[in-house]
């Protein structure tokens, strides 16, 4: 019934399919949490972790899901693994949910999970629908990861909050910004593009 | 069975809400006890940096914040000896850009000196408003002189006020409005400070 491979899903989802760079999907959060290093990790860890198991229960009980409300019951599902990854952190590493605020709770609108569950989960088998949450989340975390790196470098001369540059370097205060998160959002789009277009033509 | 009737969709969809629902509820439930202790131990540091105490373990703030102010009920002031200065402390809410900050103010007991500022909660933007809780923001209240009109949170030129005696201090740049708010929060508390103080 599926004709979707390991190998072939990791593919399309890292690169052919990029969540960000080819779909365009979950800018708002590449835009908001990408000028500190290490929340964008700890965000986007938290996005793996609920696009995998999100798109895996959707494909446990999706013969059992009527047509008609199976939004509202993915939407459930995704909201459940969100408050329970929110739950965890605050009882466990409060600062990194203090550091987070309300970006936790804003991971239920990543319009990259309900994008998976309904055109994956929905009608792929339960283990490679949990691949392909898995390696949609770390497509979403590898272009993150890359945009909060330059951010946060050149934004407040760190990295995860060590200083890189030492005092006498000025801050680019435009790159903690959400603009520069369009400018470097851009340039990534683009040089994909452009590599995937010379890979065409060769 | 059908799948689309009326009844499968309503039996369906409260069986799928009841059990998701209920696994949260438990999962908030086993939690509770650690996030109230955390809440705990986050207002407690707070005051401990707000008085020039600061507490990185644990057990030995708890410990020093007992013995300092005893039991803190809310948002009242609380008189504290520390270091052999009477302080004036309190906990305090106001409005933000976004939502609510929350912290502490600790000033000398004839409300002439901040003794210290620290933020327990807030929700401004990450990397502008949110670095009003950098040390190098709060730091700048550390023994700041309250003139007439309380603290002046001015318009920052990238550096920090070093002055301890102009009543003022830099706001953040890029985030004039959530400076401006803290300049109204913090006047607002030295007000009621001067209250209690019978000024």
């Amino acid at each position: 019934m599926s004709n979707e491979t390991i190998p072939g899903v990791l593919k399309k989802n890292l690169w052919t399919d990029n969540p960000i760079f080819v779909q365009i999907l979950g800018i708002c959060s590449t835009l908001a949490v990408t000028n500190n290093l290490t929340n964008t990790l700890i965000m986007t860890a938290a996005v793996v972790f609920v696009t995998g198991l999100s798109n895996i229960t959707v494909s446990v009980i999706k013969g059992l899901i009527p047509r008609k409300v199976r939004m509202i019951v993915q939407t459930l599902i995704i909201a459940f693994y969100v408050i329970i990854v929110d739950i965890i952190l605050r009882a466990y590493v409060p600062e990194i949910s203090r550091a987070l605020g309300p970006y936790v709770g804003l991971i239920i609108t990543n319009c990259i999970i309900m994008g998976r569950a309904e055109a994956f989960a929905q009608s792929n088998p339960p283990m490679i629908a949990l691949w392909d949450g898995i390696t949609s989340g770390v497509g979403y975390m590898a272009v993150l990861v890359l945009i909060a790196f330059i951010r946060e470098l050149l934004g407040a001369g760190s990295l995860m909050g060590y200083p890189i540059f030492g005092d006498g370097f000025t801050a680019w205060t435009i790159m903690v910004m959400p603009p520069s998160a369009f400018f470097l959002l851009g340039g990534i789009i683009w040089a994909a593009k452009t590599i995937m277009i010379k890979k065409e033509a060769a | 069975m059908n799948r689309e009737s009326f009844l499968y969709v309503v039996v369906f969809t409260f069986l799928v809400a009841f059990v998701f629902v209920f696994v949260i509820a438990l999962a908030d439930g086993a939690t509770a006890e650690r996030v109230a202790r955390n809440r705990e131990l986050v207002t407690a540091q707070a005051f401990l940096n707000a008085v020039g105490r600061p507490e990185d373990d644990g057990a030995t703030a708890l410990q020093t914040f007992e013995r300092l102010f005893g039991a803190v009920e809310g948002d009242s002031v609380i008189r504290a000896r520390v270091d052999d200065q009477d302080v004036l402390v309190k906990q305090f809410r106001g409005d933000g850009l976004w939502g609510t900050i929350t912290g502490v103010l600790a000033v000398d007991s004839g409300v002439t000196r901040i003794v210290g500022l620290d933020i327990i909660s807030h929700s401004e933007t990450p990397g502008l408003g949110g670095r009003i809780e950098e040390d190098w923001f709060k730091d700048q209240f550390r023994n700041e002189r309250i003139s007439a009109e309380g603290i002046t949170v001015r318009k920052g030129e990238g550096t920090t006020d070093d002055d301890p005696d102009n009543g003022t201090v830099d706001g953040v740049t890029g985030a004039s409005l959530t400076s401006a708010a803290m300049q109204v929060i913090i006047n607002h508390e030295i007000d009621g400070l001067r209250k209690e103080a019978g000024q």
